[in-house]
């Protein structure tokens, strides 16, 4: 983010932000096949990098999408990882785990061409079973661009901030 | 845990539920496993420049891995021998020294301490630097892959490897070029205790059709017929499992490397390209081997699928909870793309968000916290299946199961348990080299089994 971009103005800034929320609740719902259909573009690069600690002064760049990633999908690979859930024979998943995310800190950037840059910060809580707690904090980099009514998005870069996950999985939208 | 006569039962092929709870036994483990074994560190390509360092685990103990001027690598105790303080928190870089940031001494590549600040002006000259050295870990490596050892009496990292080298190499080395890691790795908590993951590695090709059902519909190919366990598969024809002296296993599934990736036509096309060599070098036993699926654990605690090529080393943290670390296998000769694609595909299977790795995470966890309960653990644990379909095989070096949906390397991975638990030190393990797999009583197996074929 630099301090070159434009922000968004606060009628788009809202809009963003109500699509967000529409967003959360169909993930906290399970409407996953909905979420990807209405939400998703087709052309979208849903990535999540692995970072290492690394000294300050170490050199080396930044990952790219060539590199090592938890989550560095394409839709028809986003596809494959929502209709597992439909199955019926992901055991972890019956009785149904609960999750709820908290968005924050929404800052939307007009990126020219109906596209936008939005930053925003993400809790996830999850409750599984009878007493499983697990947390999660994460910075979200996304690209939007106008579809219809609402917006869809075609860039997801996910900044987990645990180096060590501390949970049994990551199989979760964002 | 004294108090507890039978944790492995070898001729009832059963285990008591103590071996995943007790915390005597843990701390057994620690001492005669973990401090005992050759434990996976790293592998070249993780460090591969003069400089370069990772830091890991050896069990619960903290160790810096350093690539030396003279190209060999050196391991040591990542903590200061002045208070204890740890000296490096990077994951990996490339350094000359290492400075503990509590009172700035420095350490060299190799751990020798080489420098104190105020060394005149403050201990006045009087600092046996010589004897101050971080506490140095045996390494040694075998086709690029880097081992430690916190036991100088233990054997060679080749003899610890032992029979199994005769399978690694055919992948390891393979046509040439053999197998690299890239990092950096995936690392997460799992409430389980760690041989969970490691006998799910070495030999359960039983739980893959139920547990990952879900995900085999999705992914499709050659697995998805697994899927559900149907009575009507032909499972004696499509596959092994082996286990070894020292309790390195795996299971085999015919045909099926590339088997869970979707997007697979590099890695396809690299096996077709160099099988031929492989068997050329190493027979078509193993060209089999080199194109098969395989689930492996190397003893204790670091376990591979080849052909989707995921790679992981299970940290022990109490009995109770591990630290999984996840990095990919790829042919060091593969292209650039090709490697890329392999990595993506191992993650988005069995990484930390993996379609298939994500169903394991409860029965890993549930099947440690059961035992919880005084009655519950005061029960054992099975691991019959295939029990005298499996013996010495006139090919295969170890001892061979019929079938890769079987608990043969389970088998064989708690023999060497128990064995290492029982043993006061390596010079009693050694003298069971010749009598090892007499519980694997049906000697004339696989000769009857290939006398009736012909």
């Amino acid at each position: 983010m630099s301090g070159k971009q434009t922000l968004a103005g606060l009628d788009v800034q809202s809009a963003i932000e109500m699509h967000y929320r529409s967003e959360v609740r169909m993930l906290q719902n399970g409407q996953y096949r909905e979420w990807l259909a209405d939400m998703v573009a087709e052309d979208i690069h849903y990535w999540m990098p692995i970072y290492e600690q690394r000294l300050i002064r170490d050199r080396r760049p930044d990952p790219t999408p060539d590199d090592a990633a938890i989550y560095n999908d394409d839709y028809g690979e986003l596809k494959q990882r929502v209709e597992r859930l439909y199955t019926g024979t992901v055991w972890m998943e019956d009785p149904p785990s609960k999750i709820r995310y908290m968005v924050g800190n929404v800052e939307a950037f007009d990126a020219g061409d109906g596209e936008f840059e939005v930053y925003s910060n993400v809790v996830v809580y999850r409750n599984r079973r009878q007493l499983e707690v697990t947390v999660h904090t994460l910075g979200r980099e996304d690209k939007l661009r106008r579809v219809g009514d609402g917006f869809q998005v075609f860039r997801r870069k996910l900044l987990i901030d645990a180096r060590v996950t501390q949970d049994k999985n990551l199989y979760f939208f964002c | 845990m004294l108090g507890i006569p039978n944790l492995v039962d070898n001729v009832a092929s059963n285990q008591s539920r103590e071996i995943f709870w007790d915390k005597d036994v843990y701390n057994l483990e620690l001492e005669r496993i973990f401090a005992r074994s050759w434990l996976f560190l790293g592998h070249e390509s993780l460090l591969p420049k003069p400089g370069d360092f990772i830091t890991t685990y050896m069990a619960e103990d903290k160790v810096i891995l350093s690539h030396q001027q003279d190209g060999s690598f050196r391991a040591f105790i990542n903590s200061c021998t002045h208070r204890g303080n740890q000296i490096c928190h990077a994951d990996s870089g490339n350094a000359k020294a290492f400075v503990c940031n509590y009172h700035g001494w420095v350490y060299g590549q190799d751990g020798s301490l080489v420098d104190v600040p105020l060394e005149t002006r403050c201990y006045h000259g009087q600092l046996d630097k010589a004897k101050l050295g971080a506490k140095h870990i045996r390494v040694e490596t075998y086709k690029g892959f880097i081992f430690g050892c916190g036991d100088a009496d233990a054997p060679s990292l080749e003899e610890y490897l032992g029979e199994f080298r005769w399978y690694l190499d055919t992948i390891w080395e393979g046509a040439g070029g053999g197998l690299e890691l890239l990092g950096p790795p995936m690392k997460s908590i799992l409430a389980c205790n760690w041989k969970v993951p490691a006998e799910n590695f070495v030999g359960d090709g039983y739980h893959v059709g139920w547990t990952h059902a879900g995900a085999l519909m999705q992914v499709g190919g050659e697995l998805a017929g697994l899927a559900g366990n149907r009575a009507d598969m032909p499972f004696e024809k499509l596959g092994f499992q082996f286990t070894t002296r020292h309790g390195h296993g795996f299971g085999v599934i015919n045909n099926a490397a590339p088997a869970i990736h979707v997007k697979r036509d590099g890695w396809a096309k690299y096996l077709a390209d160099t099988r031929a060599e492989v068997g050329r070098k190493f027979g078509p036993e193993r060209e089999e081997l080199y194109v098969g699926h395989w689930n492996c654990s190397l003893f204790p605690s670091c376990s591979f699928l080849y052909g989707t090529n995921t790679f992981k080393v299970w940290h022990p943290r109490g009995p109770h909870e591990i630290e999984v670390w996840t990095y990919t296998m790829v042919p060091r000769d593969a292209d650039a793309e090709t490697k890329s694609m392999i990595q993506r595909e191992a993650t988005r299977s069995f990484g930390t968000a993996g379609t298939l790795e994500s169903d394991d995470g409860e029965n890993m966890s549930s099947s440690t916290f059961v035992n919880r309960g005084t009655i519950t653990r005061n029960g054992r644990i099975s691991s019959s299946m295939g029990v005298g379909f499996e013996g010495p095989h006139p090919v295969f070096p170890g001892i061979v199961g019929s079938s890769f949906i079987g608990e043969t390397s389970h088998r064989g991975f708690y023999r060497f348990w128990k064995e290492m638990l029982d043993a006061p030190d390596w010079k009693a393990v050694k003298a069971n080299d010749d009598t090892w797999d007499s519980m694997f009583t049906n000697r004339n197996y696989w000769n009857d089994k290939v006398d009736a074929a012909e």
